[in-house]
């Protein structure tokens, strides 16, 4: 995981009590939030949460019934031409125009752009495209193939700030960790990456910060670094013989199954070290905090108000 | 600049092959009907068989039909054909609607808004794209008829200032019909809704003008009628008032053209 501390840095997106009205139905609600300059915020949520919405929000396609929204300093219904020269976009479900090829494609955008290049032409061979697959009408392309297109477009102009809406989605796991190299080479550049998704272990993997949205409002905002503090530790220890009556301070026995126990931790690491060490402990095994628990909580709105 | 010459190949490329149908069509008809007029003599054989009706039909051939049967007439008439004009309402309601409202289904408008291309300059240019078209095929199909003109008759000035003058009239109620559509297709969410309420507004409007030109009764429909505004026979007989023609349709298309760019720079996408 990439250390990053938003404290440090500038505000790149700022959105205040933003709220979107579909008529009568909300499509957001009075949500605000911040991303700072080279962060990769993760905006995670379930179908129909409003992740859409805020991101076309962003991006001017939607005007916010009421609230604020700035990016890179300026004002976006004002500025929305300079901010979204700077910005790159892949949509949720992308689509492309049939009757063109991929390279036409890439430069149909590049021209929209006011460029006379297409970019990086190296992009299309990392990510598994071939060049017979960019002279292919896009018609004939594959879903994972036109999704690896669009992250393409997305990325090509070397954009200052990214939003991806569910990006890897058609992607095999092995284009899904490219992928992943791919956003966190250029957030090692600068970049900034808004990520709307609803994989929990993507967010996790690569993201800083994560806002939950539920229902249109946002429900957390918060760091993954302190996701993990908070989240409480879980023991397993497979013991060489019977231990009658095992009490660990600050460690709550959750499973018995014969010689493996399993542990809710929750005090402090080596007060619990200091007290394995007098047990027949056989092996011990401490896995990696899961945030899927937090993230589902969120998610059905069982978490504490 | 290089964006709106970008997105203006685009939308040529999306939209030649029928347009390029069209310029054929409508240039072979019109070359057909002069080939039929100069080569045969239609009026003699077309009054021997009127003779033979009875008097309460032959009233409904007036003097403008015996017009069409000169060389002046078929060349007016040509631009008036119901093929001719299907084509012309076809190309005009396509183009609005395929980059607006298909698009916006599609998701593909989506992406180009997020680009650095400015509402009202994609609206302009696709505008100005379908005007260009729209003239391209007009063009084709007066050099059609010109050239039959040229081939079986005679071109004098006064023939080609006329069918000049048809032509420039007929181009501006295809871009009216075209920059009405593109008011539906800034307003409606659908592309089939935006493209059926222009095609049947534009058949009711064709079929009104037909039968107020035979029933006195709904004569007065006429004024609030854009096919009205149209008037090939007239022009090519020195009859119709092409400024007036011109002025409204234009107006119209101003109107048009202003309502649907306030609202597609308000609207939400999708």
């Amino acid at each position: 995981m990439i250390y990053f501390d938003p404290m440090e840095n500038h505000s790149l997106i700022s959105a205040q009590n933003v709220t979107k009205y579909y008529g009568k139905v909300t499509g957001v609600k009075d949500i605000s939030f911040d991303v700072g300059k080279g962060e990769i915020f993760g905006f995670l949520g379930p179908n129909g949460s409003g992740k859409t919405t805020t991101i076309r929000l962003l991006l001017d396609l939607l005007r916010p019934s009421d609230g604020k929204i700035e990016i890179f300093g300026l004002n976006l219904l004002d500025n929305s031409h300079a901010i979204r020269k700077r910005c790159g976009y892949l949509p949720g479900n992308f689509s492309a125009y049939g009757n063109l090829t991929g390279n036409e494609f890439l430069k149909f955008l590049a021209g929209l752009r006011n460029n006379s290049v297409s970019g990086d032409k190296k992009l299309p061979e990392r990510l598994g495209i071939s060049s017979f697959d960019m002279k292919r009408k896009i018609r004939q392309l594959s879903h994972g193939t036109l999704q690896k297109l669009g992250i393409i477009q997305a990325f090509i102009h070397s954009p200052e700030l990214l939003i991806l809406d569910e990006p890897t989605i058609g992607l095999d796991p092995l284009m899904q960790y490219e992928f992943y190299d791919l956003l966190k080479e250029y957030q090692k550049e600068g970049g900034t990456v808004f990520l709307s998704s609803h994989n929990l272990s993507e967010i996790e993997r690569i993201c800083h910060r994560v806002a939950i949205i539920r229902k249109g409002e946002i429900v957390k905002d918060e760091s993954i670094v302190n996701l993990r503090k908070r989240m409480k530790r879980k023991l397993i220890l497979n013991l060489k013989s019977p231990v009658e009556n095992i009490n660990i301070p600050g460690a709550r026995l959750l499973r018995k199954d014969g010689l493996t126990l399993e542990f809710e931790v929750d005090g402090d690491i080596s007060v619990l070290i200091k007290h394995l060490s007098s047990l027949p402990v056989a092996d011990i095994v401490l896995p990696e905090p899961d945030l899927h628990e937090i993230f589902m909580n969120y998610y059905n709105g069982k978490h504490e108000e | 600049m290089k964006n709106k010459t970008t997105y203006f190949r685009f939308i040529w490329r999306n939209h030649r092959s029928f347009a390029i149908f069209s310029m054929a069509f409508i240039t072979l008809l019109q070359f057909l009907i002069l080939y039929l007029i100069t080569t045969f003599d239609v009026p003699a054989i077309l009054s021997t068989l009127l003779n033979q009706f009875p008097e309460k039909l032959k009233i409904y051939f007036s003097d403008n039909f015996f017009n069409t049967l000169s060389l002046d007439g078929a060349a007016a008439f040509g631009f008036n054909h119901p093929l001719v004009l299907t084509l012309l309402a076809i190309n005009a309601i396509n183009i609005p609607v395929a980059h607006i409202t298909r698009e916006i289904e599609s998701g593909t408008l989506e992406l180009l808004l997020a680009h650095p291309f400015r509402r009202q300059a994609l609206l302009s240019t696709l505008w100005i794209s379908g005007c260009m078209i729209l003239m391209i095929i007009i063009i084709t199909a007066l050099i059609g008829s010109i050239s039959a003109a040229a081939i079986y008759h005679h071109v004098n000035s006064a023939l080609l200032i006329n069918l000049l003058k048809i032509g420039i009239n007929l181009w501006l109620l295809f871009v009216l019909v075209m920059s009405y559509t593109l008011l539906f297709a800034a307003y409606k969410p659908t592309g089939l809704k935006a493209s059926n309420i222009s095609s049947v507004l534009t058949l009711v409007f064709y079929l009104l003008y037909f039968l107020s030109q035979l029933w006195d009764t709904i004569k007065f429909t006429s004024y609030f009628n854009i096919f009205a505004y149209y008037e090939p026979q007239k022009l090519m007989f020195g009859k119709g008032n092409f400024y007036l023609n011109c002025s409204v349709l234009t107006g119209l298309i101003i109107i048009c053209y202003f309502i649907s760019r306030r609202q597609f720079v308000r609207r939400d996408i999708p």
